[in-house]
């Protein structure tokens, strides 16, 4: 133990800059299941509210959902809880591999290989597909797991300007020489909601002979008219390599995530990705559960289609409402505040209308942008988000900021 | 079709080269939950077997272990299947605290921070305190999640040859101009089922003013009287300040990992680990899992001494029988082949005598040094031990390893 006063004194101090520069996160203590109305401690101490979540990934309304809780008690009585192992040694069960095709089938590619989580799927691949001969070209707005993967891995990074097709390009041209170039985007950017333009990245990718590589993260399940992904809504199923997708957001929410794509390339992750090799198996009770998600909505699309509705709704409501939303039409629906404090005050404000949401700023997007990303979920009734949408009103009506333009609302509050 | 046949082609001949050398990593397909008797197919489509697992990390016997089934299944109840968020949006619930707090007194620590495995700790947990300033000191046979942490991380690095307390030494003098010093161990190294020498390296830490980090993922829950790792083992609690480990070998073994040390560390990670900040929150049925596990060992070591005997009588009749395993008292018991042929051929043997177990070899371990690593269970009767010693009597006969 050298944990003396040094030590101490150092890190209690970058724990005050960060408060300090109003960047401490907080947790909030969740009562209940995940679910559209949720029981929330806040702050710590104090008694429990009623609230709407606003801010789960918790897309189709599947998290709690009665028949997942079903499946997933079938699965601990079959299968057990744990395995304690990770896949190759004694760690995969029939229903691995059975989930692993299901999810090849549904999102149209050749095979699938299960991870821990999609952050581990993401920290694992690129490493396993590229060396130092190869080339990866990166969106700017690709998310953190998959900059750490690409950090783990000895390929050249490029990254072009977000979603412009032509610094993508350039970036191709420039690494003509190299053996082997991956462009890697996200499918839906989740800080934004905007949706990647995967029919020009594949043409480009053609055209230069590079493979493409999606995190689906913020899709798989819901965008595209069977909800199979990007590659589906952007009629690009065939043409997209690599798919990295999650069982955290939409499908049920609890955990894993996943390879999926060209046979080769999962061949190889499950010979060599650190992640499968050296993590445990994802336990029985999270597959039988994504068993029947899969099998749920490959049989009906009826949630995705309320989701949409939903979301349509609610930016038709929001925008009449005068609150500044990204234009788009995925379910994360970012109300633009510009300044970090307003962003936080607001946020705070609604909490007491009921409504659960959270302000992002700097570093999680850039200085000057921050905003409350509102999400919407299926599990939403209308006069659910009829009730947000009042409470964006009444709460945007204090702060004055409603039919602004971003100039006026930085004139007010800066940026 | 954006990828081309050169591609393919190149990743097929990898493939090839991996299946030519031997290296390549065949899954078994288990049909029951895991325990010491299980139903697996293998070589695929061949008729299921019931073999006796040797293989699991499940030391306690909790992986299906009906008490932690009920809790998993009213954690499902009350508290739902998924959160669908990370833990500083909307993905913590009251049972989350309640964990942290539970295993930072198991341990022993001030406070505990979860992640969804032990591998995402071990990549946060070095890049959110260390800069380049600092310098990361590292025993050479660390796990690989470790060893991914620190590739993320700024600081200097230095390995340092395996439990030898003069090369750590050396390196704590070669660092003294950095601010900060880390010294980083595996509590139990998991191919050889050794421990660090932890009473040493908290000495050595101590002098030289480093702090110190243990991953006990192959100590939590059974080594130790109490079961609380190899910090109690070494009578060394409260001279560790930083400890990461895993429900996801003996706590239960589904998913899930913590840290825990002093708060202020703790403090630090949840604004700036970035595995903690993108990724999901573990879900409710693990944490309700999770807490009714630390339950029960906090409650009796019926268990860990369960497994202790086992382990014990498992390494004297193996031993008795003439095989050489690597010294010890862990549950982790190599069975030294040298061989990577002989090792192989073994376990597939082992297999058809109902013993299931797996052979590593170079990588994995240094070249001449194949074995088969044996793991005793607390799930495991007398007579299952018995049964494995003699299959490895028989097949070892077959290869001329014991006469």
């Amino acid at each position: 133990m050298a944990y003396n006063e040094k030590t101490k004194s150092h890190y209690d101090n970058e724990l005050k800059c960060i408060r300090g520069a109003g960047l401490f996160k907080e947790e909030r203590y969740i009562e209940s299941p995940q679910a559209a109305s949720i029981k929330v401690e806040y702050p710590a101490g104090a008694p429990t509210k009623d609230v709407l979540n606003f801010c789960a990934n918790n897309y189709l309304g599947l998290s709690s959902h009665p028949e997942v809780i079903a499946a997933a008690h079938r699965g601990l009585d079959e299968r057990g809880y744990g395995m304690s192992s990770v896949r190759f040694i004694c760690g995969t069960q029939d229903i691995h591999r059975e989930l692993e095709n299901k999810l090849s089938e549904f999102l149209g590619v050749e095979d699938t290989i299960l991870f821990p989580s999609c952050m581990e799927a993401n920290a694992g691949l690129f490493e396993v597909m590229l060396d130092k001969d190869d080339a990866m070209i990166a969106d700017r707005l690709v998310h953190a797991s998959i900059v750490d993967g690409m950090r783990l891995c000895k390929a050249q990074l490029y990254n072009y300007k977000h979603s412009d097709m032509a610094h993508l390009e350039e970036k191709l041209q420039e690494t003509q020489n190299c053996r082997f170039r991956l462009i890697i985007t996200d499918g839906v950017f989740s800080m934004d909601g905007d949706i990647a333009k995967l029919d020009v990245i594949c043409d480009l990718a053609e055209q230069y002979n590079a493979m493409v590589m999606v995190d689906d993260s913020h899709a798989t399940g819901f965008i595209g008219k069977r909800g199979k992904g990007t590659h589906e809504h952007c009629g690009v199923i065939d043409k997209v390599d690599v798919i990295t997708t999650t069982l955290g957001k939409a499908l049920g929410g609890a955990a894993g995530g996943c390879v999926s794509g060209r046979k080769e390339i999962v061949a190889m992750c499950r010979q060599r990705a650190r992640p499968y090799l050296f993590s445990n198996a994802v336990p029985p009770v999270v597959i039988a559960a994504a068993i029947k998600i899969i099998d749920l909505i490959s049989a009906s699309t009826e949630r995705r289609d309320k989701l949409e509705w939903n979301t349509n709704y609610y930016r038709e409501k929001m925008v009449r409402a005068g609150l500044d939303i990204k234009k788009g039409e995925s379910p994360i629906v970012p109300v633009m505040l510009y300044n970090a404090k307003l962003a936080q005050d607001v946020a705070r404000d609604l909490y007491d209308e009921g409504i659960y949401v959270v302000g992002f700023f700097f570093p999680v997007v850039p200085q000057g942008q921050a905003r409350i990303r509102t999400q919407i979920s299926a599990d939403h009734e209308r006069e659910h988000l009829d009730k947000a949408v009042a409470a964006f009103t009444k709460v945007g009506e204090k702060y004055k900021i409603l039919g602004k333009k971003k100039e006026e609302v930085i004139a007010m509050y800066g940026a | 079709m954006a990828v081309h046949e050169k591609v393919k082609e190149f990743y097929r001949n990898e493939l090839v080269e991996l299946q030519n050398a031997d290296l390549y990593k065949e899954e078994r397909t288990i049909f029951t939950p895991q325990g010491a008797d299980i139903t697996v197919e293998y070589p695929a489509n061949s008729k299921p077997r019931e073999v006796l697992n040797f293989c699991a990390n499940n030391y306690l016997g909790l992986s299906s272990h009906p008490s932690i089934i009920a809790a998993a299944q009213k954690g499902l109840e009350e508290r739902g299947y998924g959160m669908s968020s990370v833990r500083f949006i909307c993905g913590t619930q009251d049972q989350h605290k309640e964990l942290e707090g539970k295993v930072s007194r198991f341990l022993g620590l001030e406070d505990t921070i979860l992640y969804s495995s032990c591998f995402d700790a071990n990549g946060g947990i070095f890049e959110a305190l260390l800069g380049e300033e600092d310098a990361l000191i590292s025993d050479e046979l660390n796990h690989a999640s470790i060893i991914d942490g620190i590739r993320l991380c700024k600081a200097e690095r230095h390995r340092y040859k395996h439990s030898d307390m003069k090369d750590l030494k050396h390196h704590l003098e070669q660092t003294q101009n950095k601010r900060f010093r880390m010294v980083v161990t595996d509590g139990v190294f998991s191919m050889d089922g050794v421990l660090a020498k932890l009473d040493e390296i908290c000495d050595l830490v101590e002098e030289y003013d480093a702090i110190l980090v243990v991953d006990d993922s192959h100590a939590t829950g059974f080594i130790g009287k109490t079961g609380r790792g190899t910090h109690e083992h070494f009578d060394v609690m409260g001279r560790v300040d930083i400890m990461t480990t895993t429900f996801g070998k003996a706590l239960g073994g589904a998913s899930g990992g913590c840290i825990s040390g002093s708060k202020v560390f703790i403090d630090l990670l949840r604004q700036r680990s970035r595995p903690y900040l993108f990724s999901n929150t573990v879900s409710p049925v693990v944490v309700a899992g999770t807490i009714r596990a630390l339950e029960l060992i906090g409650a009796s070591t019926s268990l860990r001494d369960t497994l202790e005997e086992n382990a014990k009588y498992f390494r004297r009749r193996i031993s008795e029988a003439g095989f050489e395993i690597k010294p010890g008292f862990h549950p982790i018991v190599p069975v030294m082949l040298h061989d990577a042929g002989v090792v192989q051929n073994m376990a597939r043997d082992l297999y058809f005598e109902g013993i299931y177990v797996i052979g590593f070899f170079y990588p994995v371990v240094p070249r001449g040094q194949a074995r088969i690593r044996v793991q005793i269970s607390a799930a495991h009767e007398k007579h299952h031990i018995d049964h494995a010693v003699e299959a490895f009597t028989k097949v070892g006969k077959k290869y001329g390893v014991v006469k």
